[in-house]
């Protein structure tokens, strides 16, 4: 037999680099990201303020009935999908595809400037589930940041592409996992989280020097601190899951890195009401479905708030951005959870609100607003789960694409996922070896909510008290990220490849375009020569979007799970 | 590449201390058949069963495995190889004698009652 697990690659493509474009990128730096610049898109999530939102208004309510396809790219390769958020920066836009093929494209022409193919682990692909999707690249000081599948993170070249760096951060042979989720840049440091949840490991998020490369920290988010390894029962922490496998943000007030984290492992317990003492994972498992307040320069713990004490349902915190708003003078940081429930902070992460985005929850009857603390939580014996369907699904009432804040409106526009499943919960013991498996902890199935039928929805709310405007409605909820504009516009790709235009003030479709496939990825925009773009990733495929053939039948069962474009829209 | 840092960074103490380095993989690269303990309904509940719903009996992101029409060497093909995109291959995890006892588990599979 071959010894797999130490073998490290197939010869797969060389990076080819290339300067044709005479797009001079400037650089990125902590301040211009926080200034927010109205021309570029330039974290993952738009700005540290991850608002989602561009402040360019040439496309706008009253004439994005002209809006057309004004070039494509097609990234090859893309198996599950196209899942990235593009940036840009001074007319260029960067982007990702599965494998982590990096692009650096002509943001007015789509002409290709340089790409970066890194030589990956095909054996250890061929053994992972969430994988090889990539979900986004980081920008900061010239330089292009991408994790991989196999444990490593890159600092290119922004101009060329030409690899600076290169660091081994995780042994992904041995624990399973790598990285999918974009890195986030600040003050001369790359953050990136690891996958985790479901995978017996202890999830760590690790910081980076941007321009040696060199490992500065990491933090365990299963067992971090000695306060919280007592809150792992019989060990338990050592095959715990956690990870933050999407990117948080920073807030330079308090050099701060907020983070959200993914689950325990096993997502589902057997431990019933005594889950203190008994059951897989005994105790509140900190830090697993947490946000958390890291330090920039030390890594070390400022401050959290464990949104799921025992997460028994896989509704991690790892989901979510983290939207830094300010009202009346006091300063908030909201956050959606998984489970369904938006989180309203102060930006030390004390609850100032909470509130519920979708309709069918269960496994709490509520949460306490003021304190944040879950009131009638469903906790779970081995054997089927009789009574009632859980709710929401496995996807989650909130899933991770991000939703949109629009300043100018003053609203919060957030897709939610109203389905729920069966379950029956087993006892499991997790496998570490020769290779991490995955530890899930039930048999189930997707069911259609107690009250009627699955469906998703887009929600125009009060970030802060949740209160709604409008809602729109889909047969099947839409898993890409969501994009307002200061052109009264919002933006939603959806799960059956139709791009919608509304009005952000009351939800009226103005305009709507196929792309040809399923999203469940990014949209930006920028302006490039002085003209705005609209930039989508179209592509299905992977754990969630595998569901939709099974389920819903219709266009999903033709619909390819290894394909995907960049589709970009200007007027004509 | 101007410089290139490849080590590795420390691992979390406790999952080094439970695997097998490298090296000692290589040494013995069989991962032992533990074919006693072996139970395949925990194996659905822990990994399979995240992608073929209730324990196989179902449609998920993987097919049905309850009265699959294929023949046991391409079950047992799948399970090792797995598919690109699809499923994770799980040569390296499982043993042959466990691989057989999945086979023999699909094919006992009836409808849950209830
Ligand atoms: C990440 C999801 C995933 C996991 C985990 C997974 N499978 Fe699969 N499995 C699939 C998909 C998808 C297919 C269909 C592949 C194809 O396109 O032919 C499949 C196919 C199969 C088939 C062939 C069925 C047929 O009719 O073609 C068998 C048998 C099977 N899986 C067994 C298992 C077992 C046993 C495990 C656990 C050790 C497992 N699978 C884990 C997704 C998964």
């Amino acid at each position: 037999m071959k010894t797999w697990w130490c073998y490290s690659g197939l010869p797969l493509v060389v990076g080819a680099t290339l300067t044709v474009s005479s797009a001079l990128a400037q650089t990125v730096d902590t301040a211009r990201i926080e200034a927010a610049g109205q021309n570029d898109w330039l974290t993952y999530h738009g700005s540290y303020k991850s608002y989602h939102y561009s402040p360019l208004s040439q496309i706008n309510a009253g004439n994005v009935g002209n809006l057309s396809v004004a070039w494509m790219h097609i990234p090859g390769r893309s198996t599950r999908g196209l899942q990235s958020m593009p940036v840009a920066a001074d007319g260029v836009l960067y982007y990702s595809g599965s494998y982590s093929r990096v692009f650096a494209l002509n943001g007015a022409t789509g002409e290709v400037i340089w790409s970066y193919f890194p030589e990956l682990d095909e054996a250890l692909i061929a053994r992972q589930t969430h994988s090889p999707y990539n979900r986004g690249v980081a920008l900061g000081e010239g330089k292009v940041f991408v994790g991989t599948m196999d444990g490593r993170l890159f600092g290119l070249d922004a101009k060329t592409g030409k690899v600076l760096w290169e660091t081994k951060l995780i042994d992904s042979q041995k624990l399973t996992v790598g990285f999918t989720g974009a890195p986030l840049y600040a003050k001369g440091t790359v953050i990136i989280g690891s996958q985790g949840g479901e995978w017996p490991g202890r999830g760590p998020i690790f910081a980076v020097d941007a321009t040696t490369g060199k490992k500065k920290w990491e933090f365990l988010t299963v067992a971090g601190t000695d306060d919280a390894m007592k809150t792992w029962g019989n060990d338990s922490w050592r095959t715990g899951g956690g990870g933050g496998w999407m990117p948080g943000t920073y807030d330079s007030e308090t050099n701060t890195v907020l983070w959200g984290t993914a689950n325990p492992a096993p997502l589902y317990d057997w431990s019933g009401a005594d889950f203190k003492t008994q059951g897989a994972r005994p105790g509140d498992n900190l830090y697993t479905s947490s946000v958390i307040g890291l330090d920039l320069d030390t890594g070390k713990l400022k401050f959290y708030h464990q949104e799921l004490p025992h997460d028994a349902w896989d509704f991690d915190s790892a989901v979510g951005e983290f939207v830094m708003l300010e009202r009346d003078g006091q300063k908030y940081v909201v956050h959606p959870n998984k489970g369904g429930f938006v989180f309203v902070y102060d930006r030390n992460l004390a609850v100032k609100n909470v509130w519920p985005l979708v309709q069918n929850i269960n496994f709490v009857k509520s949460i306490d607003p003021k304190t944040g603390e879950l009131i009638g939580r469903r906790d779970f014996s081995v054997g089927k789960v009789t009574e009632m369907p859980l709710c929401p699904y496995i996807g989650g009432g909130i899933s991770w694409n991000s939703g949109s804040y629009n300043p100018k409106t003053g609203l919060y526009y957030k897709l939610g996922q109203e389905w729920c499943m069966t379950l029956d919960i087993q006892k499991t013991t997790p496998v570490t070896t020769p290779q991490a498996q995955l530890n899930i902890g039930a048999d189930f199935k997707m069911a259609p909510p107690p009250s009627g039928e699955i469906y998703g929805h887009l929600d125009a709310r009060d970030p802060i008290t949740g209160e709604k405007k409008w809602e729109v409605r889909y047969p099947e909820p839409p898993l890409g990220s969501v994009l307002s504009t200061a052109g009264n516009l919002v933006f939603v790709p959806d799960s059956r490849g139709i791009l919608h235009a509304y009005d952000a003030d009351n939800g009226a479709e103005l305009w709507n375009h196929s792309d040809g496939t399923g999203h469940q990825g990014g949209i930006i925009s920028y302006s490039a020569n002085g003209k705005q773009y609209i930039a989508v990733t179209a592509g299905f495929g992977g754990m969630l979007s595998d569901d939709y053939a099974p389920n819903f039948g219709g266009v999903y069962k033709s619909m390819p799970r290894d394909d995907g474009a960049l589709i970009v829209y200007s007027l004509k | 590449m101007k410089s290139s840092v490849k080590r590795i960074a420390a691992l979390p103490v406790a999952v080094l201390a439970v695997s097998l380095s490298c090296v000692a993989a290589a040494q013995s690269p069989t991962p032992a058949p533990d074919s006693e303990t072996f139970d395949v309904e925990q194996l659905f509940a822990g990994t399979c069963g995240f992608c073929h719903s209730e324990g196989g009996r179902a449609a998920g992101k993987g097919p049905q495995l309850m009265n699959t029409p294929r023949d046991d060497d391409f079950i047992r093909n799948r399970i090792k190889h797995g598919k690109q995109g699809a499923m994770p291959a799980f040569d390296g995890a499982l043993t042959d004698s466990q691989i057989d006892q999945i086979v023999t588990y699909i094919r006992a599979l009836k409808p849950r009652a209830g």
